[in-house]
C-alpha cells in the first residue's frame, strides 16, 4: 500500500501531528498498543461487576445487589433469573472479547512487535489503526445491547442454538443481535490486526533478527495471530447465520425448519477452542520473556519452547470436540478427541517444565512482574491440570457444566492469561510510558490478587465435584445442593476481595503514569531490542539506523561477558568475521 | 470427606467414572505438588545473593525428553483407560423391556410411560410432569427428546449426564443400585426458568415399584383405554 | 557493555523502505548460530497480507460450505419437494463469464509488466464489465427464484442457498469496488511506474472471488 508509505512520510516531515494524530487516529503502533490496552483495562471494571453481580446473586439469592437498585428500580436491585443469565452471557463475552484479547493480541501485539523485531511499525499502520477503531464500533454496538427493550444476550457466551437462535426462547430480541453484530465486526477488525502481525513478524524483522532469534513472545503473538486469522473467520461466518436465523427466518440452526442445532455447537467450538488458546499463548509468551530476566539466566530449551507453541497451534484445531462430549454428538467421535485433548496437554508440560527448568539455578529477584509471571505458571497448571479431568470423556460426563468448569476457565484465564497480563504490563509499563511503576503498590496489588484469586476459584472445583451446575440463578432450589451454599458465600467473599484487591492496581498504574519515576531506557537490564530505543520510543522507534541483531534473545549471565546480560544488539566479541569464507 | 466431595453413587457405571476420577485426581494432585514445591524451593534455593551469578545453560536435551515422554506415557495411560467406560456408558445399550420417553421443554421433564401395551404413542401411555419412577437394579433406558431448546438430563448420583436435542432422540442407560429420591437437574441453559427445572426421580424396591405401576400406569391405562388384558403382561414385566 | 544504538531521537530519516527492510550489513557471523539474517523478503508485503487475508475469507466460506454439506447431507430429500429448481444453465453459462474475467485481469497484469498503460485499463474494465455482467444475471436469476417462491426463509434450501451465494455476491461487490478504485488511478496514470502493490492485491483478491465461485457453484448447484 503505497498510502501507507506516504503516510509515513507525512509523519516523519511534519513531526508536530495534532492531538487528534497522536493520541487518537494514531498510527503510531505504540499508541494503538496503548489504546488496546485502555480499551480492556476499561472493559474489565465492567466485566469484573458483571462477575461481582453474579457472585452475589449466588451467594445471596434473591437479596438486592447492593447498588444495583439505581439500575434495576423495577426490582430494587434484585436479579431476576432473565438478568442473571444476561450478566454471566455478557460478563464471558466482555472479558473474553473486549478484556482478554484487546490487552494481549492487541495491545502487547502491537506494542511489541515493531519494538522487539527491530521495526520502524507495523507493515501497514493504516490498517492497523482502523483495526483498533473497528474493534471500538464493535465495542459500542456490544454496549448498546445493555439499553436494548428485552434487554442483552442471555444464552451463555457460548450462544447455543436453537436457545439463541429464535428469540422467544430466551425473550431476546435485539440484544442478541447486537451481540452477533458486534462480533461479526470484531472479526473484522482481528482480521486486519492479524495480517498485520504476520506481515510484520515476517518481513520486517532487523538485519540478523531470524526466526529463532525472535523473542519467544514474539513467537507467541505470531502463532496467537496465525491462530486469530485463521479461527475467527469460522465464528464471523457462524454467528452470520445465527443472525439470519434470528432476523430473516433462515433455519440454519431451527430444527423446526430442517436445520441443525449441534451445527452450531461445531462451528463455536471449531472457533471456540483456538480461541482459548489465543488467550492463553500471548501470556505463555510474556512469562516465558519475564523468567529469564529476572532469573538472569538464558530460556530453558527456547527452541522446544518454540516448537511447543506450534504444536499447541496445530493440536488445537483437533480437539475442539471436548466441549461436546454429551452433547448428542458421535459417541465415537468423543473417543478421537479425548485422544487429541490429553495430546494437547503434552507441550504445555513441556512449556511449564521448562520455565522450572529455566529457575533452576537462576539468581531470582522477586520483582513485581516476575510476581506475576510465576503466578502464571503456577496458576496455569493447576488450570490446565484441571483440564486432564474432563479431557477423560467418562469423568466429563459428570463434570461437565457443574462449576468444575467454571473453576477450569477462570484458573487458565485469570490464573492463565491476567496474570500473565499483569505481569506485562509491570515488565513494559517503563517502556510503554516512560515511567516505572511503584513496586510497593506493585506488591499491594499482587499478594492480595493473589490470595483472593485462590480464594474464589480454588473452591469452585469442590463446588464442581458436588454437582453444582453452571449457569443457575439460584442453588437453594435444589436440595443437594443446599448444605453446599457455604462454599458460594466464601467465593462470593473472595470475589468481592479480589475486586478490591485491584484498587492498588489503578492508583499504581494513574499514579505511575503521571508521577512515576522516569524510566532508564533499560531498567531490567534486559537483551531484547525494544530495550536499545529510548523509553517511551519516539515515533519510528529507533534513530536513523536499525539495530542489527547479533545473538539469540535470552543472553544472560553469559561467561562471554562480566555484565551478567548481552544485549541482541551486541557483536561477537573480537572474532567477528574472522571465520567467514 | 474421602469421597473428596462427590456426592453418594447409587448407579453401576458410577463406580467406573469414580475410579477414574479418584485416578486422575491423584496424578494431577501429585504432579502439582511436584511442580509447586519444586518451584517454591528454586524461588528459595537460587534467591538474588550477592556474588552469586546465574548458571548460564540454554537447555538439556536428555532432560527435556524425558519430561515428554514421562507426561506423554501417563496421558496415553489415562486415555487408554478412559476409552472402556466410555463405550460401556455411551456406546453400548444394555438389553432390556424398561423404557421411558423423557421430553424436555422450557421449563419441565415429561417422562412417559409405554403403558401395558409397551408401546409408545398408544392411548395408554401414561405421562408424568417433572417425577419419575423405576425400580432399583434394573436397567432403564431413557429416550430423550426435546420441544424446544437443548437441555440436559443430568443426575448427579447417577454420574449421569446427556444433553437432549431438538429433532433428536437420543437413548441412553442408567442401573440405580439404590432405591432412594434423587434430583434431576436441567443442566444445560436453556432459558430464563433454567434454574430450577427439575424432576424427581424415586427409585423403588421391586415391590413398591410394581404397586407404584399398579396404581399409577395401569390405572391410568384401565381409564383411558380398555386393554385390561395387558395388565398381567405388565407384572411379569416389572417383576423382571 | 549495552552497546549503543541508543541514538537520540532525533528527526530519522524518512525511510521509503518501510516495509522492505535495508539489505543486510556485515558483521557478526563467525558461527551458524550468529550468521546474518539477510533480510530479502520473498514477498512484499502487499502480497503477503493478501495471502493471508485470502485464508482467512477460505475459513469464513470454510464455515459457510461445510455447515450447507451438513445439512445438506442430512437432508431426506435434496432439494425438497415443490421447491424451485435452481437454474443451472444460465448459472453455467455465468460461471463462463466470471471465469473469462480472471483471464482478463490476467491479460490486465500482462499489460502492467509490459508498461502499457493504455491496455491495462482497458482490460481492468473488460474484468470489472464481465464482473458486474455476473453480478447482474445472479441478480436477476435471484429475482426469478424469489418469485418462484424461494425465499431464506423457506426452509433450509433456501437459507442455504441464498446465504452463500449471496454472501459471494457481496464479495464480488467488494471486489468490483476495489477494482473500479484501482481502475481509477490506473486510468490517472498509477501504477505502470512501478508501484504497483495495490493493483496485485485487487488482481489476487478478484482472483480468489472468482476461483470461489466454481466451488460453489458444484457444491450449491450441480451436487
Ligand atoms: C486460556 C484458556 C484455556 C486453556 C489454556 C485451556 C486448556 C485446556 N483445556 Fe480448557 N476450557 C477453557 C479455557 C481454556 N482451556 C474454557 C473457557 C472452557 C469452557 C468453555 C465453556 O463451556 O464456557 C474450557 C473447557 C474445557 C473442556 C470442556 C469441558 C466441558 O464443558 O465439559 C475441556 C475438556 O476436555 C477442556 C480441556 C482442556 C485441556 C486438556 C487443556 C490443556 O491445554 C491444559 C494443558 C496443561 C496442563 C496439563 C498443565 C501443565 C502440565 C504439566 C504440569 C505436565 C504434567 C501433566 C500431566 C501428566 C497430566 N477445557
Ligand atoms: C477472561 C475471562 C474471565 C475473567 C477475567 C473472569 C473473571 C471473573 N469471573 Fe468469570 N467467566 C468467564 C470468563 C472470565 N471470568 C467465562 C468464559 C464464563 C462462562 C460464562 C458462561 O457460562 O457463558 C465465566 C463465568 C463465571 C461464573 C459462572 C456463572 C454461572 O455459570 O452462573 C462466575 C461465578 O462466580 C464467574 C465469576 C468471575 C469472577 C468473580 C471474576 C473476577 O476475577 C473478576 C475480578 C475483576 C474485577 C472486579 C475488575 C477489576 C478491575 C480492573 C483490574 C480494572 C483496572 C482498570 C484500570 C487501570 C483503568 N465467572
Ligand atoms: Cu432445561 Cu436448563
Ligand atoms: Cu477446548
Amino acid at each position: 500500500m503505497s498510502a501507507t508509505s506516504a503516510t509515513a512520510h507525512a509523519h516523519v516531515e511534519h513531526h508536530e501531528l495534532g492531538f487528534l494524530r497522536t493520541y487518537v487516529f494514531s498510527t503510531d503502533h505504540k499508541m494503538i498498543g496503548r489504546q488496546f490496552l485502555f480499551l480492556g483495562l476499561l472493559m474489565m471494571i465492567l466485566g469484573g461487576a458483571l462477575a461481582l453481580v453474579v457472585r452475589w446473586q449466588l451467594a445471596w439469592p434473591e437479596t438486592p445487589v447492593p447498588g444495583l437498585g439505581l439500575i434495576l428500580r423495577e426490582t430494587g436491585g434484585i436479579l431476576e433469573p432473565s438478568t442473571y443469565n444476561m450478566a454471566f452471557t455478557m460478563h464471558a463475552t466482555i472479558m473474553i472479547f473486549f478484556v482478554v484479547m484487546p490487552i494481549l493480541a492487541g495491545g502487547f501485539g502491537n506494542f511489541l512487535i515493531p519494538l522487539m523485531i527491530g521495526a520502524r511499525d507495523m507493515a501497514f499502520p493504516f490498517l492497523n489503526m482502523l483495526s483498533f477503531w473497528v474493534a471500538v464500533v464493535a465495542g459500542i454496538l456490544m454496549l448498546a445491547g445493555f439499553f436494548v427493550e428485552g434487554g442483552h444476550a442471555a444464552a451463555g457466551w457460548t450462544s447455543y442454538a436453537p436457545l439463541a437462535a429464535v428469540p422467544e426462547y430466551t425473550g431476546v430480541n435485539w440484544g442478541q443481535n447486537l451481540w452477533c453484530i458486534s462480533l461479526f465486526i470484531l472479526g473484522v477488525s482481528s482480521m486486519m490486526g492479524s495480517i498485520n502481525y504476520i506481515t510484520t513478524i515476517i518481513n520486517m524483522r532487523a538485519p540478523g533478527m531470524k526466526l529463532f532469534r525472535m523473542p519467544l513472545v514474539i513467537w507467541s503473538l505470531f502463532i496467537t495471530a496465525v491462530l486469530l486469522l485463521l479461527a475467527l473467520p469460522v465464528l464471523t461466518s457462524g454467528v452470520a447465520m445465527l443472525l439470519f436465523d434470528r432476523w430473516l427466518g433462515t433455519s440454519w440452526f431451527r430444527p423446526s425448519g430442517g436445520g441443525e442445532p449441534l451445527l452450531w455447537q461445531h462451528l463455536f467450538w471449531y472457533f471456540g477452542h483456538p480461541e482459548v488458546y489465543i488467550l492463553i499463548l500471548p501470556a505463555m509468551g510474556i512469562g516465558s520473556e519475564i523468567l529469564p530476566v529476572f532469573a538472569r539466566k538464558p530460556i530453558f530449551g527456547y527452541h522446544a519452547m518454540a516448537f511447543s507453541m506450534i504444536a499447541i497451534a496445530f493440536l488445537s484445531w483437533i480437539v475442539y470436540g471436548h466441549h461436546m462430549f454429551v452433547s448428542g454428538m458421535n459417541p465415537a467421535l468423543g473417543m478421537a478427541f479425548t485422544v487429541t485433548t490429553m495430546i494437547i496437554a503434552v507441550p504445555s508440560a513441556i512449556k511449564t517444565f521448562n520455565w522450572l527448568g529455566t529457575l533452576w539455578g537462576g539468581r531470582i529477584r522477586l520483582t513485581v512482574p516476575m510476581l506475576n509471571a510465576l503466578a502464571f505458571v503456577s496458576m496455569f497448571v493447576i488450570g490446565g491440570l484441571s483440564g486432564i479431568f474432563m479431557a477423560s470423556t467418562p469423568v466429563d460426563i459428570y463434570i461437565q457444566d457443574t462449576y468444575y468448569i467454571v473453576a477450569h476457565i477462570h484458573y487458565v484465564v485469570f490464573g492463565g492469561s491476567i496474570f500473565g497480563a499483569f505481569a506485562g504490563i509491570y515488565y513494559w509499563f517503563p517502556k510503554m510510558f516512560g515511567r516505572m511503576t511503584s513496586p510497593v503498590l506493585g506488591q499491594l496489588h499482587f499478594w492480595p490478587t493473589f490470595f483472593f484469586f485462590n480464594l474464589t476459584f480454588f473452591p469452585m472445583h469442590i463446588l464442581g465435584v458436588g454437582g453444582h451446575m453452571r449457569r443457575i440463578y439460584n442453588p437453594m432450589q435444589y436440595e443437594f445442593l443446599q448444605p453446599l451454599q457455604w462454599w458460594n458465600v466464601l467465593i462470593t467473599i473472595g470475589a468481592i476481595g479480589l475486586g478490591i484487591a485491584q484498587i492498588p492496581f489503578v492508583i499504581n498504574f494513574f499514579w505511575s503514569l503521571f508521577a512515576g519515576r522516569k524510566a532508564p531506557v533499560n531498567p531490567w537490564n534486559a537483551t531484547t531490542l525494544e530495550w536499545t530505543a529510548p523509553s517511551p520510543p519516539p515515533h519510528l522507534n529507533w534513530g536513523p539506523t536499525l539495530p542489527t541483531v547479533y545473538r539469540g534473545p535470552y543472553e544472560y549471565s553469559a561467561p562471554e561477558s562480566t555484565d551478567d546480560f548481552l544485549p541482541q544488539t551486541t557483536p561477537p566479541v573480537a572474532r567477528a568475521g574472522a571465520r567467514r569464507h | 470427606m474421602l469421597d473428596w466431595w462427590l456426592p453418594e453413587n447409587v448407579s453401576t457405571y458410577g463406580k467406573d467414572i469414580d475410579r477414574l476420577f479418584h485416578l486422575i485426581y491423584y496424578i494431577t494432585g501429585a504432579t502439582l505438588v511436584l511442580v509447586t514445591v519444586v518451584l517454591v524451593a528454586f524461588l528459595w534455593v537460587y534467591r538474588d545473593r550477592p556474588g552469586r551469578r546465574a548458571r548460564y545453560t540454554h537447555g538439556s536435551t536428555p532432560l527435556e525428553i524425558v519430561w515428554t515422554v514421562v507426561p506423554a506415557l501417563i496421558l496415553v495411560l489415562l486415555t487408554m483407560l478412559s476409552v472402556p467406560a466410555w463405550s460401556k456408558i455411551k456406546m453400548t445399550q444394555p438389553d432390556t423391556d424398561f423404557i421411558v420417553q423423557v421430553t424436555a421443554k422450557q421449563f419441565n421433564w415429561q417422562f412417559t410411560y409405554p403403558g401395558p401395551d409397551g408401546r409408545f404413542g398408544t392411548a395408554d401411555d401414561t405421562t408424568l410432569l417433572d417425577e419419575m419412577h423405576v425400580p432399583v437394579n434394573k436397567v432403564v433406558r431413557v429416550l430423550l427428546r426435546s420441544q424446544d431448546v437443548i437441555h440436559s438430563f443430568f443426575v448427579p448420583q447417577f454420574r449421569m449426564k446427556q444433553d437432549t436435542v431438538p429433532g433428536r432422540e437420543i437413548p441412553q442407560w442408567f442401573e440405580a443400585t439404590k432405591p432412594g429420591k434423587y434430583e434431576l437437574p436441567c443442566a444445560e441453559l436453556c432459558g430464563f426458568g433454567h434454574s430450577g427445572m427439575r424432576a424427581w426421580i424415586y427409585v423403588h424396591t421391586p415391590e413398591e415399584y410394581a404397586a407404584w405401576a399398579a396404581a399409577t400406569l395401569t390405572a391410568k391405562a384401565s381409564t383411558a383405554g380398555d386393554e385390561k388384558k395387558g395388565e398381567p403382561e405388565r407384572e411379569e414385566k416389572t417383576k423382571r | 557493555m549495552t552497546t549503543a544504538l541508543v541514538e537520540p531521537p532525533g528527526v530519522p530519516r524518512p525511510v521509503r523502505g518501510l516495509h522492505i527492510p535495508p539489505p543486510p550489513r556485515d558483521g557478526g557471523d563467525d558461527d551458524e548460530d550468529r550468521g546474518p539474517a539477510p533480510q530479502r523478503p520473498i514477498l512484499d508485503n502487499v502480497r503477503l497480507a493478501m495471502i493471508f487475508l485470502i485464508s482467512g475469507e477460505i475459513m469464513f466460506f470454510g464455515g459457510l460450505i461445510s455447515a450447507f454439506l451438513v445439512l445438506r447431507v442430512s437432508a431426506a430429500a435434496w432439494p425438497p419437494p415443490l421447491q424451485p429448481r435452481l437454474p443451472i444453465a444460465v448459472t453455467g453459462l455465468n460461471t463462463l463469464v466470471l471465469l473469462a474475467s480472471s483471464g482478463t485481469m490476467l491479460a490486465a497484469g500482462r499489460a502492467l509488466r509490459r508498461g502499457d498503460r493504455a491496455a491495462l485499463v482497458r482490460r481492468l474494465l473488460a474484468t470489472a464489465a464481465l464482473g458486474a455482467v455476473f453480478l447482474l444475471v445472479q441478480g436477476y436469476e435471484w429475482t426469478r427464484l424469489v418469485s418462484f417462491g424461494l425465499t431464506l426463509s423457506s426452509g433450509v434450501y433456501g437459507a442455504t442457498f441464498y446465504t452463500l451465494i449471496g454472501a459471494h455476491a457481496a464479495h464480488v461487490v467488494g471486489a468490483l469496488v476495489w477494482l473500479a478504485a484501482v481502475l481509477a488511478l490506473a486510468a490517472r496514470g498509477r501504477f505502470v511506474d512501478g508501484a504497483a502493490g495495490p493493483l496485485r492485491a485487487c488482481a489476487m483478491y478478484w482472483h480468489f472471488v472468482v476461483a470461489l465461485w466454481p466451488i460453489l457453484y458444484v457444491a450449491v448447484y450441480l451436487a
